[in-house]
């Protein structure tokens, strides 16, 4: 909301103008300044003068000898303005004047013809845009005075924030009201008096839909003229960031600025005898005075007269019965619109105006025939209109200021402090809020506060004129039960992956339809079973995540494309598939590592492959405490021959491995490409306290052993073979090699693993161990149908 | 025996002499062998002590021990130089210029808004305040009805809200446009007192820009229980703002709206990086907007089921992408969400 300083100057007396301190102020009351200029006249030594008489220039058939009168004097002038005869009064930069942009007006010779100074336009008076013609002023003003007092400047305009649920302060007159309660001095509301004239109004209003419209306030103003308005008025539209537009329009605009309530002016002529308030039919249409044909709604509220609808109700007038420059006659409404139904009218058009700005956050009912006979007087004062007697006034049922019972004791329940009942009362009564009883107190809350309802409402005023910042501090501090478990492990695993080298990313939780196509998903996997996002912003965020793998593969294809090519990136975040009443929303990891590993001047980095995806998951199972499965898969989007299922409590939690090529290429990255993905509500749990085992100070024993067995065996099921064999003695056991082809027969592999002993209580013999080899060799080939190679 | 007196006398005399030819451990291992070891003069000197006059013997042995003890001293002395010149010799061909980088294991990096998040919320912990998250997909109740804003308040329709196509159309479920549903969850499944902060991610209607994102991160914070006071959200709240932003930080509060406080706030700090006097960072304005909080409001206890007249609260919530944004002096937000490794390896 934006106003001026002396704007609103006209309504309080403020005890200081210093804007700085003013704005400070508001601010401390609610309305926190946006923006804040000061506007300073661009003139100086122009003189009001009247033209004496105008006649033709010797030399020029576009010049013209103006004679002006000021007061003292005349003096012949040369203009090339045709928009003025002998009579008006206009403004005279007599030389040594200064314009806009700093020009000095002088003496000069115009085709032959002398010329002391100018008469000026508004460009060149810095008031406003128009060069048409010079400016023309209203005859009420002194021949031979400054001009300058006629220009409200210097002044400062202040751009405030208005919360929504102060719609009074929407207003010049309502943020006076503030300035005036934060002060302790009266607020001035306009005096306003309508000088009617002539018959009274045949106009007759019928509100067919009450709960749509309390109120609704018609007065028809005859003969305007339609013209500029007055420079003041202008200038102060101007400076608020309003365009004047003619006499008619600028008072209903200027009238919604200074008291709130917004005002609509039809040309009475082009509109039937009867106005009715209603719900607009069902395929009835209105084209709004911003040119767009609209269908209506059966719930939004229309004025209309007997055949159609004139505007959308609250929100904007129609084009048809628009005031133009043949309006002679002008019907003035002004309304009480329910601020559900503006709301969702506004809403439903997509049509944000002034007036459904204001109404939707609640105007004041009571408020109405007051901004009816503002905006008649103005067009009386102005437009040289004549307001009919009577104002229509279709209010069926009365809304009534209300009381709210306010114990005085809410103010320390809730602030901590105890404040005077003189001081509470004090604050309320400067709002204009009636206040009766001593405890509780018994205040009556006027109808434009529609804020105010409950004695928690009360309270906030009173704050709000103490000065928040005058209240007490102190510190409010919990039992606390420290960092959850949950919360401790999801901050440990992403350590662990920060540790190994990843780079947490982020990724917005939807994705596109594409990206699903794009991981190659078949038609039955459950990620393919999205939940839509209605109406997305874009196609490509048309979908929940069901997976993180698109978010992820899209930013190592974006350093990719960046030219970083070594990338290794994981990114934790909520997966959404269909659930109960709501979506499931579990926690998943994803990770991707691309291009080699760290490498230096001293060696070379390693091209990343499958085993990395492995070897970053053992690593975080082993810190988390997690017990697994790695069962050799072929998941959807992996390398068929280079994925793993991870199995936790009997469960697949995802898949570890390569990116399928195809998939690689369809994300935009090259080469052989580590990924993962799990859902990670498993590793979150507590998993309860590990139990240390001791450690053997003997020397250990050492052998290997090498295994030929199919090809398709898998490595996991010689290693369980043999420490489920192998007993407590077993220290370690690890794969050393792996290969297949000759010496090798088709279709075999061999696995060659090294097995360290150890006892805690002796050094173990080689006697002793030969048992248990030999334990081995047999467990393992029983359960796969490997033969010892060796060992 | 003053032959042995001399011969004694003379291997003490001789030993630097003797030493001194020796350029090599080696060398002074034979040198050791010959003069102290068990072919030694000195070895010989001690097996013939039984042949000594008794009277002599206390004393003799005494010198054979000194001069053994010198010579051995000596030795070793000189083996020691011998042995640092070899080793310095031997290292010197394996100089590398250590002021090369280092082999360094891959450093990885938490996401900068990850950090702040914690870093924020651990604040509130040494506050002893319990963390609790909730679900992002949330339905409309929790998000706006729960919160004083049910289906034709206005400020429900303002917001940008992304709804999915899921689920009961009457009570939609949508993704959450703030922390504070969790407000409501949290009180609903715990008796006051409660002291909680819900770090999360956050959802509006936006296009991704340099200074908006239609997803972001908040930290929500609620306190409820009895004697719970205006007093204490600001005390508390400016607290949090010395601790994240340094001491010495100035606050203020101002008067704002939200549906589900009354009072309400909108709380200011002094710039971290002008302390007040107006820069870039602050917007030449001398003050962050850092939070909006409030006295938890009547409806919303009436909602979860607590007696609003037996117990009073207060909540807040803050932005954290903005806030790791103007820590940092990130100036557009895209940085956050395309995980450009240039970017994300500056992140600590």
């Amino acid at each position: 909301m934006k106003f001026t300083l002396n704007w609103i100057k006209e309504y309080v007396d403020l005890p200081t103008v210093d804007p700085d301190v003013i704005s400070d102020v508001l601010a401390g009351l609610g309305f926190a300044t946006e923006s804040m200029h000061s506007i300073e006249p661009q003139f100086r030594g122009v003189v009001v003068a009247r033209v004496a008489s105008v006649a033709k220039h010797p030399d020029a058939d576009r010049l013209r000898i103006v004679r002006l009168d000021d007061g003292t004097a005349e003096t012949e002038v040369v203009c090339g303005a045709w928009n003025f005869e002998a009579e008006a009064v206009v403004a005279w930069a007599q030389p040594g004047s200064v314009l806009a942009g700093g020009l000095e007006v002088g003496e000069r010779e115009i085709r032959g013809v002398n010329s002391p100074g100018m008469v000026a336009s508004e460009r060149e008076l810095g008031l406003g845009e128009d060069h048409e013609g010079i400016l023309v002023l209203d005859g009420d003003v002194e021949i031979g005075s400054d001009f300058g007092h006629l220009v409200p400047y210097p002044d400062t305009v202040i751009d405030v924030e208005v919360n929504p649920n102060r719609p009074d302060c929407m207003s010049v007159l309502g943020l006076a009201r503030e300035l005036a309660a934060y002060y302790g001095v009266e607020v001035r509301p306009p005096e306003i008096s309508v000088p009617e004239s002539g018959a009274p109004t045949e106009v007759t209003v019928a509100i067919k839909d009450g709960e749509g419209c309390p109120r609704f306030v018609a007065r028809e103003v005859r003969g305007v003229t339609i013209g500029p308005s007055p420079l003041w008025l202008r200038l102060r539209l101007e400076a608020v960031g309003v365009r004047s537009i003619n006499s008619v329009v600028d008072a209903t605009n200027f009238a919604m600025l200074e008291l709130g309530h917004p005002t609509h002016a039809f040309d009475r002529d082009l509109l039937g005898e009867e106005v009715v308030v209603r719900r607009a039919q069902g395929g009835e249409t209105l084209r709004t005075l911003d040119g767009t044909e609209r269908e209506l709604d059966p719930t939004d509220m229309v004025v209309a007269d007997g055949s159609r609808a004139v505007a959308l109700a609250g929100v904007m007038g129609g084009e048809d019965t628009e005031v133009n420059d043949n309006t002679v006659n002008v019907l003035v409404e002004a309304a009480y619109w329910d601020p559900a139904s503006i709301l969702f009218t506004a809403a439903r058009h997509g049509l944000h105006s002034e007036a459904s700005s204001r109404f939707q956050r609640g105007a004041d009912p009571n408020g109405a025939r007051n901004a009816a006979d503002r905006v008649a007087m103005l067009l009386g004062a102005h437009a040289s209109g004549a307001p009919a007697p009577d104002a229509v006034d279709a209010y069926p049922k009365l809304i009534d200021p209300w009381a709210v019972e306010f114990p005085i004791s809410e103010v320390e329940r809730v602030t901590g402090t105890a404040l005077d009942r003189e001081e509470i009362v004090g604050h309320l009564e400067s709002l204009g809020f009636g206040v009766a009883g001593t405890d509780p107190l018994i205040v009556t809350i006027p109808t434009r506060r529609p804020d105010v309802t409950r004695a928690v409402d009360l309270v906030e005023e009173v704050a709000r004129l103490h000065g928040y910042d005058n209240f007490p501090d102190s510190v409010a501090t919990g039992p606390g039960s420290g960092i959850p478990v949950s919360e401790q492990r999801y901050r440990q695993l992403r350590q662990v992956m920060v540790g190994a080298g990843f780079h947490e990313t982020m990724s917005f939780s939807f994705i596109g339809q594409q990206d699903l196509d794009r991981l190659a998903l078949p038609s039955d996997d459950p990620r393919r079973r999205g939940i839509d996002v209605i109406r997305p912003l874009r196609e490509e965020e048309g979908v929940m995540r069901t997976t993180l793998l698109p978010g992820l593969l899209k930013a190592a294809a974006n350093n990719v494309s960046r030219r970083v090519l070594n990338a290794a990136l994981f990114e934790t975040g909520k997966v959404f598939l269909p659930g109960g009443t709501l979506p499931q929303q579990p926690e998943a990891l994803a990770f991707v590592a691309s291009g080699a590993t760290a490498g230096s001047w001293i060696s070379e980095g390693r091209a990343r492959d499958a085993l990395d995806a492995t070897g970053i998951w053992e690593v975080l199972a082993g810190a988390m405490g997690v017990d697994y499965e790695l069962r050799q898969s072929s998941p959807p989007a992996f390398h068929p021959q280079r994925a793993v299922d991870v199995v936790v409590d009997g469960e697949v939690i995802g898949s570890l491995g390569e990116l399928h090529p195809n998939v690689a290429v369809a994300f935009g990255l090259e080469g052989r490409v580590a990924v993962g993905e799990v859902i990670i509500d498993s590793l979150l749990a507590d998993p309860g306290l590990w139990q240390f085992r001791e450690v053997s100070v003997f020397p250990p024993v050492i052998f290997d052993m090498a295994f030929e067995l199919p090809a398709e065996s898998p490595a996991s099921q010689v290693l369980s073979e043999i420490e489920a064999t192998a007993g407590e003695v077993l220290e370690e056991v690890v794969v050393f090699d792996e290969f297949s082809g000759p010496p090798l027969a088709e279709g075999k592999k061999s696995i060659a693993v090294r097995l360290s002993f150890r006892a805690l209580d002796r050094t173990l013999t080689d006697a002793e161990l030969a048992p248990i080899r030999d334990a081995i060799s047999a467990a393992v080939a029983a359960a796969t149908g490997a033969k010892l190679r060796s060992g | 025996m003053s032959d042995l007196r001399e011969q004694l006398a003379r291997i003490e005399g001789e030993i630097d002499e003797r030493l001194a030819t020796a350029t090599t451990v080696a060398d002074v291992d034979a040198l050791e062998a010959e003069t102290v070891g068990r072919k030694s003069a000195l070895a010989d000197a001690r097996r013939g002590l039984g042949q000594a006059p008794q009277e002599e013997r206390r004393e003799l042995g005494a010198l054979i021990n000194s001069v053994a003890d010198f010579v051995g001293a000596r030795i070793a002395e000189r083996r020691r130089v011998l042995a640092d010149a070899e080793v310095a010799e031997s290292l010197a061909g394996d100089r590398i210029d250590m002021t090369l980088p280092g082999r360094r294991p891959a450093r990885g990096s938490h996401h900068l808004v990850t950090e702040t998040l914690d870093e924020m919320t651990d604040i509130f912990v040494a506050l002893g305040y319990d963390i609790a998250v909730g679900p992002e997909a949330e339905t409309a109740w929790y998000n706006f009805t729960a919160l004083n804003m049910p289906p034709d308040h206005p400020a429900r329709a303002e917001t940008d809200t992304l709804y999915l196509d899921y689920g009961n159309p009457d009570d939609g479920v949508l993704l959450r446009t703030h922390t504070s549903p969790m407000q409501a969850r949290y009180m609903q499944q715990h008796e006051p007192p409660v002291y909680v902060v819900v770090p999360g991610r956050v959802f509006r209607r936006d296009a991704l820009d340099p200074t908006h994102s239609p997803v972001f991160h908040q930290l929500e914070g609620l306190a409820v229980g009895e004697g719970i006071t205006f007093a204490d959200l600001k005390g508390t709240l400016a607290a949090f703002a010395d601790r994240f932003f340094g001491a010495g930080r100035q606050v203020k509060f101002l008067p704002s709206y939200f549906p589900f406080t009354e009072p309400s706030a909108e709380m200011a700090v002094t710039c971290f990086s002008c302390d007040g006097s107006g820069c870039r960072i602050c917007g030449h304005q001398g003050w962050i907007e850092l939070l909006g909080c409030g006295m938890v409001d009547p409806a919303v206890f009436d909602h979860v089921g607590y007696d609003p007249s037996a117990v009073t609260g207060f909540a807040f919530g803050m932005g954290v992408d903005r806030f790791a944004m103007v820590r940092h002096g990130i100036s557009d937000l895209r940085h956050f969400f395309e995980g450009d490794v240039r970017v994300l390896r500056q992140f600590r």
